[in-house]
């Protein structure tokens, strides 16, 4: 598998990020619902200080990925319809979006709630405010919410769209994203891809065959 | 004439006492402490308590603090934080709404600063405990500030799972800083 992305393939950088990001923060959706309803006692407080090691994580690595889609650019879109292409490009910027804010809302309401934080115990990490901050707390603990429903929302559409090309175009779309499968099915496109509408510089998927 | 002698007699018996009665200026004064939350250093204050304070320097055998806090002024500028400490497993406002200091006897240590020793009492636990003084006195005026260590568990600060020092240190340096002024006689 090649590391950087190719005009047809994900590299394995891209995907590394991509599944390691996908579960931590898949897992942290859990784990922030899970972990509100604790009782307050010392382990409440250290599965709190886990969540905000794990999204200091995510936002490192987001930081990465952003850093690292400059120079890599994504493998060219399989043929869709234009709506989908710009849904699909839509989503993927409101993952984006919400894969920083994410992080940085918690950070804040972190801050301004005036509680300290550390990297898994490791480094002490800066507030973001000069000690408490009643105002912004709520404002900032407002948005991690919000922000919330906003990933679970874009996360559907998301996932979603990667089964629909997988089960019903039968396109590549998703293995192609998936670890181990670098390639497409030998398979020819399936009699669905001619209904559907090419642009003129995207012709018929041509994978690195086996 | 009754009046002067009665003055007389009254300021008479104060310096054979051999203590100055200070009252405490309440907006410049601060007990202050600092902890540590995950290892991390957190500082906190109870905003309101009452101080009853007689020295003089000359005689240390008169005098006598005694301090009352109104436990549920605690402010350490987290509202979590500070709601949990009126919970039964931290002061329980409800039940000990104050802690008290009072001390039994002062002396010279050899470093010539002075120590006060006396018992604080937190919630329904009492042990004694020793201030570090440092007393200076300007005319009417004098500034007091006395520091300590404390270890919470000593006085139930922390209950059950919350004993777990891992989370919230045992160690707690309690400072006061009392702006005094002279009353009259
Ligand atoms: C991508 C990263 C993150 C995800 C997906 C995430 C998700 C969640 C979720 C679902 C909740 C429960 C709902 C809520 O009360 O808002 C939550 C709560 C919380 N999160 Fe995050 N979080 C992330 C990063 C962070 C970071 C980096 C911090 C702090 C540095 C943080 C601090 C908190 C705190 C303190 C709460 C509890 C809010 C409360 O008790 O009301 N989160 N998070
Ligand atoms: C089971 C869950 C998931 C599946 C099946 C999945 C699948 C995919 C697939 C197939 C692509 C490639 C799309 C293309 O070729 O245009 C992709 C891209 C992407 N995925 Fe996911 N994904 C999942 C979860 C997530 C999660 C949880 C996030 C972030 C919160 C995420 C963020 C992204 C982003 C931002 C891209 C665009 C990459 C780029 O263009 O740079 N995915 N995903």
């Amino acid at each position: 598998m090649p590391i950087r992305n190719t005009d047809h393939a994900w590299g394995s950088i891209n995907k590394a990020f991509h599944w390691i990001l996908a579960l931590l923060i898949i897992g942290m959706g859990f784990l922030g619902w899970y972990m509100t309803w604790l009782p307050n006692a010392p382990g409440k407080i250290k599965i709190y200080a886990l969540h905000k090691s794990i999204g200091l994580t995510i936002l490192a690595l987001v930081l990465l990925r952003i850093l690292w889609r400059q120079f890599d650019r994504r493998p060219s879109e399989l043929p869709m319809p234009h709506w989908q292409a710009v849904a699909a490009r839509g989503v993927h910027i409101a993952l984006y979006g919400v894969m920083l804010l994410m992080p940085l809302s918690g950070w804040l309401f972190n801050s301004a709630g005036n509680f300290p934080l550390q990297w898994f115990g490791l480094f002490h990490v800066p507030s973001l405010t000069d000690g408490e901050n009643p105002a912004l707390k709520a404002i900032a603990g407002i948005t991690h919410l919000i922000l919330f429903w906003v990933l679970l929302v874009a996360f559907v559409l998301h996932a979603g769209g990667a089964l629909k090309h997988h089960f019903i175009d039968r396109d590549s779309t998703l293995r192609r994203m998936l670890p181990w499968g670098t390639r497409a099915e030998k398979s020819s496109p399936p009699p669905a891809m001619t209904a559907t509408h090419s642009t003129p510089n995207s012709s018929s998927p041509t994978e690195v065959k086996s | 004439m009754k009046t002067v002698l009665l003055f007389v007699l009254a300021s008479g018996f104060c310096a054979s006492a051999g203590a100055r009665d200070w009252s405490t200026d309440a907006a410049a004064s601060k007990l202050g402490f600092s902890g540590t939350y995950q290892n991390e250093k957190f500082e906190g204050q109870f905003k309101k308590f009452d101080a009853v304070i007689s020295f003089d320097a000359a005689d240390l055998s008169k005098a006598k603090f005694d301090v009352t806090v109104d436990v549920a002024s605690v402010n350490t500028a987290n509202e979590e934080r500070d709601g949990s400490l009126k919970d039964k497993e931290f002061f329980d406002f409800a039940k000990f709404p104050k802690a008290h200091f009072v001390t039994s006897a002062f002396r010279k240590a050899a470093d010539g600063s002075i120590e006060a020793d006396g018992t604080l009492t937190v919630r329904d636990k009492s042990k004694p405990v020793t201030l570090k003084v440092k007393f200076s006195e300007a005319g009417d005026k004098a500034t007091l500030d006395a520091d300590t260590k404390l270890n919470r568990l000593d006085f139930d600060v922390g209950s059950g799972d919350w004993k777990d020092t891992s989370i919230i240190g045992a160690d707690v340096l309690v400072h006061a800083h009392l702006s005094l002024t002279a009353k009259a006689g």
